[in-house]
């Protein structure tokens, strides 16, 4: 009896996206954009040297009305599985879950070279029907028949809520928009590449007060990936700096409203985050960059505190003082976050994971020096669910 | 021409905002049929005597299955609300306003206001609960197609 019972090291050794944006294209072609992308970034890994795919995707049968979906990329994108081939779904935490699963198949010597590919058609030939599939995404017996499931209003309550307990203002709220828009200038597979000042995003319209037009991250089209491999294969697939998988973890403690029990402290997240650095062996304080989940510019704010980066309460002024920028503590979303980028929902930890992994082997758009250990956090439903990759130059 | 000919009249579950209520469905239908009383109720495990939210078929403390229906208060308080103006999803009316509410110490949750002009609602507030018809579903039975009445809840304030 052959008994598996490994325990390697995992490495990121590819990565690429498509464009994000409002996109004249179909799912599948957006997923083969995204493989193709990948490919050209590391051309020593040929399909056939992949012997697994995972695909996140959230809505592909309301919005592509596909199901068994991982085969039909598999076959788009040239990969005859053997390992694994199956698609993950947690909403906007699925790709970081897909990479979370390919790291874990790995190390356990199930697999050895996997495609994790995430992708989102988000946009639909009526606007109504991207709105009604987005109800699907929160309880739908007990949530939804409320009108929760957009979530806007969900993330304004946390803003109210986070004001009045910690003072922080609008303002602040816009500085994060101003940062990821102008992290974003670089980034030509971005969805938005202008940058605004802080006029421009105080005096938007409206959404859900507080939070207006450029506090909210857009519904997106658009699709990434990347590719991991044990460390053996990767010593043999690469020439760049090899970048090591150093930790992981999804946590979630609620999924209605009702049993959120906390509105401004994420205890998901900071469950999530605990693990992570345990695994890494580090603290918040080694993180030399960060791609956190910036669907709301809150959201952000939240995550600067309970990811540890700062003392709870302290994230407006976190922002304010310029300690998530370039030369700050720790540079957050340098390729833009979802504010600038978009958020495809499956590609998004996908899209992370690259910058991170471009941060640590010295080759991203807009270089963190030096850096070493790199975030990636999504949260996702109704702040339900949170997800912490973290990636390191070292293996221990 | 608009629509997809052949489901011209009928009704597809999977583009339904709102869950299958009916006994053939939904083992919890009694949730439904006490909102039609007015009431709000939920599962309480005779086990462990743990209440949760939204009602179950199996105490996620304790495991067990032995539950009973206990009321929940009606009336509550206004902790923190918004209101939407813009992109309000299909089948609601702007202002949407969503609160979260304090039903007496027991249990708080999210809810839609309704009864409420923009700009009224402030915080500390007093709302209590309304049942509205929902469009029914329709079932396929021996009989032919049937209509299933439907409800939900929301709060409005007491004036
Ligand atoms: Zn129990």
């Amino acid at each position: 009896m052959k008994v598996v019972s490994m325990d390697r090291n995992v490495c990121i050794i590819a990565g690429g996206m498509s464009q994000f944006g409002v996109r004249e294209a179909s799912l599948r072609e957006i997923f083969q954009e995204a493989a193709k992308a990948c490919y050209e970034d590391n051309p020593a890994v040929k399909p056939k040297d992949i012997d697994g795919i995972i695909v996140a995707s959230a809505y592909p049968e309301r919005r592509a009305f596909q199901t068994h979906l991982a085969p039909l990329v598999a076959e788009h994108v040239g990969i005859k599985p053997r390992s694994i081939c199956i698609r993950c779904e947690v909403l906007c935490g699925s790709g970081s879950g897909g990479i979370i699963l390919a790291y874990g198949l790995i190390k356990s010597g199930a697999a050895d070279v996997v495609m994790v590919i995430g992708a989102e058609k988000t946009y639909m030939p009526q606007r109504w029907e991207t709105f009604y599939s987005e109800l699907a995404s929160q309880d739908h017996e007990f949530d939804a028949p409320h009108g929760i499931g957009l979530p806007p209003p969900i993330f304004a309550l946390v803003a109210k809520q986070h004001m009045k307990q910690y003072g922080t203002t609008e303002e602040q709220l816009a500085m994060v928009s101003v940062k990821n828009r102008r992290n974003g200038m670089n980034n030509p597979m971005g969805q938005f590449r202008q940058p605004i000042d802080l006029d421009t995003a105080m005096s938007a319209r409206p959404i859900v007060p507080p939070l207006k037009l450029y506090d909210c991250c857009a519904l997106t089209d658009g699709g990434a990936a990347v590719i991991l491999a044990c460390e053996e294969k990767a010593k043999d697939l690469t020439d760049r700096p090899l970048v090591y998988i150093r930790g992981t973890a999804q946590a979630s403690v609620h999924n209605m409203s009702a049993n959120m029990p906390n509105w401004t402290t994420w205890e998901s997240l900071k469950i999530a985050a605990q693990k992570a650095y345990r695994d890494a062996g580090i603290r918040p304080s080694d993180i030399d960059v960060a791609e956190t989940h910036d669907c709301f510019t809150i959201s952000e704010i939240i995550e600067y505190e309970d990811l540890g980066f700062c003392e709870k309460g302290e994230g407006g002024r976190f922002i304010q003082e310029g300690k998530s920028d370039f030369g700050g503590q720790v540079p957050v979303n340098t390729d833009g976050g979802l504010l600038s980028c978009g958020h495809p929902f499956g590609a998004t930890g996908i899209r992370q994971g690259i910058e991170i992994m471009k941060q640590l082997q010295g080759r991203a758009a807009r270089q963190v020096e030096g850096a070493r250990f790199g975030l990636t956090h999504n949260l996702s439903g109704g702040i339900a669910t949170h997800t912490v990759v973290i990636y390191g130059r070292d293996k221990d | 021409m608009i629509g997809i000919p052949y489901l011209e009249g009928k009704y597809a579950a999977t583009m339904d905002l709102y869950s299958q209520q009916s006994k053939e469905f939904n083992r919890n239908y009694k949730f439904y049929e006490h909102l039609r009383e007015g009431r709000l109720t939920t599962t309480r495990c005779r086990s462990c005597g743990q209440r949760m939210y939204p009602p179950r078929v199996m105490c996620p403390y304790c495991t067990s299955d032995d539950l009973e229906w206990v009321d929940l208060p009606t009336r509550g308080k206004v902790l923190v609300f918004v209101e939407q103006y813009q992109g309000v999803p299909q089948g609601f009316e702007a202002p949407h306003i969503l609160a979260i509410i304090d039903l007496q110490g027991e249990l708080r949750f999210t809810t839609r206001i309704v009864n409420c002009k923009a700009g009224e609602l402030k915080e500390g507030d007093e709302v209590r609960m309304v049942v509205f018809p929902l469009p029914p579903s329709l079932v396929e039975t021996r009989n032919g197609i049937e209509e299933r009445e439907r409800v939900f809840y929301a709060f409005e304030p007491v004036r």
